[in-house]
Order: C-alpha cells, then sequence, then structure tokens
C-alpha cells in the first residue's frame, strides 16, 4: 500500500469543498493518467478549472485555509497552504478542445467517498503528444500501453458479467 | 457439502479461539454463520449436481482465489494476453497497469506521487 500522508485527508478535504462548491474542474494530466491505472510518476496535481473567477474556489480555499496566488510576469496562478501545494492550476490543455468539449471525455473516478472528474486516459495522450516536450515524449509510450491493458481489462472484466458478444474486440495502439 | 462444526472448533482451538471469538474477529454474525451451519449444502446446488454428474467431489471443482501467487499468475497470463494480441506493446508496462487496476485510484495516485516526488521528475 502506498503512504497515505502524500494525499490524505487535506487534499482530499480541499477536493471535496470543491465539488461541494460545485466548482467545475477535472485531474488532469500524469495525476488523471495515474488515477486510471498508468504506471507513471508525477510531482502534483493539474487542476483544470472551467474559470477562475468561481466564487466556490474561494470557498473551498477558505475553508482548508489556503489562498489563491495570482499570476505574475513569471509565474502562473498557484494554490499557497498546508494540503493544496500539491495542486497545480491549468487554464488550458494543450492539443485539446474547450474545457466543456473535454468535459465529455472525461470519467468519474472514486477517491474513497468522493468522486472527482478526470480527463479520460486517451485525451491526456492527445495532450501529451500535442505539448511535445521531451519529458511528455518519454511517457507516451507508457501512456500508450497503460491505455492498451486498462481498456482490455475493462473488456474481460464486461465480458465476465455480461452476456457474450459475437464480435471480436480489437482496439488500435494509440501510438 | 455443508460446514462441519467439528473442523471449524477444530481450527479455533488451534488458534487459542472459540467459536464466539472467531465470529467477532470475522466480523460474521452468529445469525449467519449458524443459519449456514444448518444448511446441508453452502455450495450451490447447480454445482453439486455438476459434480454428481462427473462423479468427483465439490472440492474437486474448485480452486482457490486471491491468493497472491493466484493473482500474480493470473496477471502475467493476461499480460501475456495482451501482449500476443498487441506485440507492439511493452510487456512490463501492461503488468504494470494491470497490478494497479487492482488497486483503488487513490492509492494508484498515492503510488505516482511518492514516485515523482523520490525522483524528483517534472
Amino acid at each position: 500500500m502506498a503512504d497515505s500522508s502524500i494525499f490524505g485527508e487535506r487534499e482530499t478535504e480541499f477536493l471535496r469543498e470543491l465539488v461541494r462548491q460545485k466548482v467545475e474542474f477535472m485531474v488532469v494530466g500524469l495525476s488523471a493518467a495515474a488515477l486510471q491505472g498508468a504506471p507513471v510518476v508525477t510531482q502534483d496535481i493539474d487542476l483544470w478549472f472551467r474559470t477562475l473567477s468561481d466564487p466556490g474556489i474561494e470557498r473551498a480555499l477558505k475553508k482548508v485555509r489556503g489562498v489563491y496566488v495570482p499570476p505574475t510576469a513569471s509565474t502562473g496562478p498557484m494554490f499557497a497552504g498546508r494540503g493544496i501545494e500539491l495542486f497545480d492550476i491549468v487554464l488550458r490543455m494543450d492539443g485539446l478542445g474547450g474545457f466543456d468539449e473535454e468535459k465529455k471525455h472525461a470519467i468519474k473516478v472514486p477517491l474513497g467517498r468522493l468522486k472527482v472528474l478526470v480527463l479520460s486516459l486517451e485525451r491526456v495522450i492527445a495532450s501529451k503528444k500535442a505539448a511535445g516536450r521531451e519529458k511528455d515524449k518519454i511517457m507516451l509510450k507508457v501512456l500508450a500501453d497503460a491505455l492498451i491493458a486498462v481498456r482490455y481489462h475493462e473488456r474481460s472484466v464486461s465480458r465476465r458479467t455480461a452476456p457474450r458478444r459475437r464480435k471480436p474486440w480489437h482496439p488500435t495502439h494509440p501510438s | 457439502m455443508r460446514i462441519s462444526l467439528r473442523k471449524v472448533e477444530y481450527e479455533c482451538r488451534q488458534r487459542g479461539l472459540n467459536i464466539g471469538g472467531l465470529l467477532r474477529e470475522a466480523a460474521v454474525s452468529r445469525n449467519a454463520f449458524y443459519s449456514l451451519a444448518r444448511k446441508d449444502y453452502v455450495v450451490p446446488l447447480s454445482l453439486v449436481r455438476i459434480a454428481e454428474r462427473l462423479g468427483v467431489s465439490v472440492s474437486t471443482l474448485l480452486e482457490e482465489t486471491d491468493t497472491p501467487v493466484g493473482r500474480m499468475k493470473a496477471l502475467a497470463a493476461e499480460a501475456g494476453r495482451i501482449s500476443r494480441l498487441y506485440p507492439e506493446v511493452d510487456r512490463d508496462n501492461v503488468r504494470h497497469a494491470l497490478l494497479l487496476l487492482s488497486e483503488k485510484p487513490v492509492e494508484r495516485l498515492r503510488r505516482a506521487l511518492r514516485r515523482g516526488r523520490l525522483f524528483d521528475i517534472r
């Protein structure tokens, strides 16, 4: 079992508050991939907000004694405070549509009793391809292989529990 | 095939327990246990019939699930099936992904974060 102190009650509480305040956001990037089963490593959790002007964000921050740090010439907007410095703010995603469009590709993932919206693995791959940074290119192979494994696993689980299908399923490798 | 109270009591004694203590630790109610213990068949009747037709005991048709070795074997077999179907995939990537799928999403995230911090990957 992984160390629970690295994503514990404080972090969960912030996400819970965002959900409670009906803030529109989703987990993106490698954290989204990790939540879906990709064997990746990451240092932070990218949260893509529909808009940063949602007053619910401020209310959620207040609940967890965090603060919003506005962008400067050299840094983007950030959150500060214990338990929330793990979260990075994302306002646009390379190679993807707008928030509302991509929300259609998002899935709900349980984090304990909480469910959060997470960008699908397919769209995480699309964004990493579009970003084209060296560190993204390194991860693409792992993400593509994970996508195959995850979807195959899902199919085999549903095959075990659902009536038989006539046509075999052969997804294409996304690389 | 039914529950043998004698065997349950024997296994309890081996562990310094009585049935009451066992049920408490296993979070099984006395009602649930004794209602099972009263039944002549604790396995589905259809399985009993299949075993009878084959002339074997029901236990012959059962296998342990969810043992660590069983889980790893099943996982390796699934990774093997996927890599045969998709020769371009890296079998280790597939195996690790399948392994993570057996964990809760929050545990998967913690692993990713813990390793990320460890190796300072950004």
